[in-house]
């Protein structure tokens, strides 16, 4: 008998990140995982779209250049077939890529592209939505299945969008936020997953 | 961990026959871009083919412009309902960008010069797209239908007309987004030769 374990389906990090094996992750050395982060099967993400425009403060100290496409915070999870890609536009005159940054708690749901500048934290994103290059998303926000954000929008903190293009439909309630919470979702997945606590 | 981390990037499954193609010499193509079917795909200078981009020419030839640029998971020459083998499946002219998981069926369909197809949209068999359009994200275009020049396809199918009149400023910034993704994408255009 082999001790070894047989191989999961994820591939499980010290920090806690389960990433599917059947994910597809190019340019890895480009994407920061926060930890707790779930990557289901399918998933795509473009870490080798860096940006090739240092921020002037930068070059000027000599700092080696940051190069993170696509950075997530914990317990983010990304579901099956959705896709992250960093921005990109004319910046002074030349195409340039812009990093994506994802705050912690973020659910993106199976099939959609994100290509946000920014997204915060406990944040809700459904089936099936479209985010356009360099919106801004901010904290506790929930975005319903299908909808197709527009580039450059910003969606300020607590609110609903739906819709093509994207239009604040509403607010999240008083004491709507630990729906936003993904501990437990987490646990459900992975190479052992638990039952969810009913 | 005593097993071995195998590669995040799983292998793009090689499956059917493998076509013949006729690349311009300056193309960027990535490895893991799909190309599948029995007829030619033609492909012209400085285009761009994102990894993962499927190009399906079993029920005709596949033809993409000058710098155009196919992001990744979209689909040339999907084979739809109809599934009929004609000369020409999918041409595409100069600066057309295909994004990321846009469909284009197979069977005469032609998409203009400097159309922008958004993420997820899904062109018919036999659409004639016009020239400068842009189809918004999970737009819908029927078989065989026509769209007119400048024309902008925006929430479930509401047309008007780009009046800005920035086609060649469009086609500046492809072609400057081009020069960026050229040294980003390692090409490997051997492969599929």
């Amino acid at each position: 008998m082999s001790r070894r374990p047989p191989r999961g389906e994820y591939i499980e990090t010290d920090t806690g990140n389960k990433v599917a094996r059947k994910a597809t992750l190019v340019g890895t050395q480009n994407i920061m995982l926060g930890g707790k982060t779930v990557i289901q099967p399918e998933v795509m993400i473009r870490g080798d779209l860096i940006r090739t425009i240092q921020a002037s403060s930068q070059s000027a100290s000599g700092a080696p250049p940051n190069n993170t496409a696509v950075s997530i915070g914990r317990y983010c999870f990304l579901s099956r077939g959705c896709c992250l890609r960093p921005p990109g536009r004319l910046y002074k005159g030349t195409f340039t890529y812009m990093p994506l940054r994802m705050g912690d708690h973020v659910f993106v749901g199976p099939g959609s592209v994100i290509q946000a500048a920014s997204v915060g934290s406990h944040v809700h994103i459904g089936t099936n939505v479209v985010v356009g290059e360099f919106a801004i998303i901010k904290d506790y926000v929930r975005i319903l299945d299908g909808t197709v954000v527009p580039p450059n929008m910003v969606i300020p903190s607590l609110s609903i969008v739906a819709g093509q293009p994207a239009r604040l439909i509403g607010e999240v309630p008083e004491g709507g936020h630990e729906a936003f919470e993904l501990r437990d979702l987490y646990k459900t997945v992975g190479n052992n997953p638990q039952p969810a606590p009913s | 961990m005593s097993s071995k981390r195998h590669s995040i990037l799983p292998p793009v499954s090689q499956s059917g026959p493998k076509p013949p193609v006729h690349f311009s010499s300056s193309i960027t193509i990535a490895d893991s871009a799909l190309l599948i079917g029995t007829n030619l795909i033609v492909i012209h200078s400085e285009s761009v083919i994102h990894p993962r981009a499927k190009l399906d020419s079993l029920a005709g030839r596949i033809t993409v412009g000058r710098r155009c640029i196919v992001h990744e998971r979209a689909t040339l020459g999907a084979v739809g309902t109809s599934g009929k083998i004609t000369e020409a499946a999918v041409t595409l002219g100069d600066y057309v960008t295909v994004e990321v998981g846009a469909s284009i069926e197979a069977g005469e369909t032609v998409i203009g010069e400097g159309t922008v197809v958004g993420v997820g949209a899904r062109v018919g068999a036999g659409a004639v797209v016009g020239k400068h359009c842009t189809l918004t994200p999970h737009t819908e275009i029927a078989a065989g239908e026509v769209v007119p020049d400048f024309t902008v396809v925006y929430s479930n199918g509401m047309r008007r007309t780009d009046k800005r009149g920035v086609a060649e400023l469009k086609n500046k910034g492809q072609a400057r987004q081009i020069d960026v993704l050229r040294r980003m994408i390692p090409s490997n255009p051997a492969k599929f030769a």
